[in-house]
């Protein structure tokens, strides 16, 4: 590879004062553009997670504070065969998200797809949706019912077997919750 | 003689010496000229830098994911908002331009500070999915099948040893493990060298404004792999240009 030397584009002043004028000006951009890109960059703790890989990372700045196993969505198509004749899909979003709540032994209320996947009828009473204890001790939702949780089946970990969300094990999970506020970005790949 | 001699060799001496000098003054310039150049490369480089950090924080406003290609760290980093999501070492780093008969095909296109897009994986990524149909009411007391596990990200996507990043306006970024033909045998190693170089051939002597720039980066095995596996789709990149 050939470096080439910085060269000028534009009105290129001859004399020493044009010069420093030029500089000087660049000077004062460039400080407003690191500003403005050190406000885009996330400051504080943020979370990363490879879907792929099944990692999740909790991050503040260059240091990776936990790094984590866990389970994404299984990325499974569903299928009803009768009623509706629905389909779901079972993805992780990719993205950027914030935690916007969290909840401590959180209670999970079954969507449909959860009976249908088990063959069983979908409940009309919407207290017979309440699940206790699958969600483990902690969630944070991150939006759209996606939420970073705990999981009874942590052999599993370390393979895509979610339905989307992100099942943590129940130490790494202690660490997320301790250390993630309200608001902490999520960023999903 | 002697005197004679020697003072044919002081003159000589001397003309060598002033006619050094007379070229050394006639190349080196005076010190505000030397002043102006000074500042004008500080400029230039302060204007190269404002660019990328322009370009930077362009990216980061989008949604798209987006690499950043640093050859003088030089590492490769997946990016998301101004976030760095992962970051790869890179080992080795080579710019190529088709040439057909020898002859370089196409103009000399910038490639550093430029912003490519709409990177995809070649070969891609194959996308399994399982399809599931509801089994219908269980039987009362009949006991649930439990689904398959799942294969891990190793399981289910096997890499290729060398694979591309294509993106919409001729540049392909060509990844390659450090140790891909090390594990390999001389004959396999032939083939593989041949195929890529017959492969290179066709697609060079394609009319098409595909692959009017190549980079080369070679990375770690184990990074190699997990950057095929994990690559979102349509990628931006951004090398560099310090």
């Amino acid at each position: 590879m050939v470096d080439t030397p910085p060269t000028l584009t534009g009105d290129v002043p001859s004399d020493d004062r044009g010069l420093k004028q030029v500089t000087s000006r660049l000077r004062a951009r460039e400080r407003t553009l690191k500003a403005r890109l050190a406000a885009m960059t996330p400051r504080g703790v943020f979370i990363v997670i490879d879907q792929t890989h099944n990692r999740l990372y909790l991050k503040k700045g260059d240091e990776t504070m936990l790094e984590a196993v866990c389970s994404a969505g299984s990325g499974m198509v569903l299928k009803e065969s009768s009623g509706k004749k629905r389909e779901w899909v079972f993805d992780t979003p990719r993205g950027r998200f914030e935690v916007l709540s969290k909840r401590a032994n959180p209670v999970w209320r079954k969507p449909d797809w959860a009976f249908v996947e088990e063959g069983q009828p979908i409940p009309k009473n919407p207290a017979e949706r309440l699940d206790y204890g699958s969600l483990g001790e902690y969630a944070l939702y991150f939006g759209n019912g996606y939420m970073i949780h705990g999981t009874l089946y942590e052999r599993l970990l370390g393979r895509a077997v979610s339905h989307g969300c992100i099942r943590v094990g129940r130490d790494d999970l202690r660490v997320v919750w301790a250390n993630a506020p309200l608001g902490t970005p999520i960023y999903i790949y | 003689m002697m005197p004679q001699r020697t003072w044919l060799r002081r003159w000589v001496t001397r003309a060598l010496v002033a006619s050094a000098c007379l070229s050394l003054a006639a190349c080196s310039r005076s010190p505000a000229e030397q002043q102006i150049s000074d500042a004008q490369a500080a400029a230039a480089r302060l204007q190269r830098s404002t660019a990328m950090l322009q370009r930077k924080i362009e990216l980061a406003a989008r949604k798209d994911f987006y690499l950043l290609l640093d050859p003088a760290a030089p590492e490769l980093a997946l990016m998301l908002r101004g976030a760095e999501l992962q970051r790869y070492p890179v080992l080795g780093l080579m710019l190529g331009r088709p040439r057909v008969a020898w002859i370089q095909r196409g103009g000399h296109r910038p490639w550093r500070g430029v912003v490519w897009s709409g990177g995809n994986l070649e070969p891609p990524r194959p996308v399994l999915r399982v399809v599931q149909q509801d089994g219908g009411p269980s039987q009362e007391g009949e006991e649930p099948t439990a689904p398959p596990v799942p294969p891990t990200a190793e399981e289910r996507y096997p890499v290729p040893s060398r694979y591309l990043i294509r993106f919409d306006d001729g540049l392909s970024v060509e990844i390659r493990p450090r140790e891909a033909d090390a594990a390999a045998g001389t004959w396999a190693r032939w083939r593989t060298w041949w195929g890529a170089k017959w492969r290179d051939v066709v697609t060079a002597m394609r009319p098409r404004n595909r692959d009017a720039l190549r980079l080369r980066v070679v990375l770690n095995p184990r990074d190699a792999e997990s950057l095929y596996r994990a690559l979102p789709p349509d990628v931006r990149l951004l090398v560099l240009d310090r």
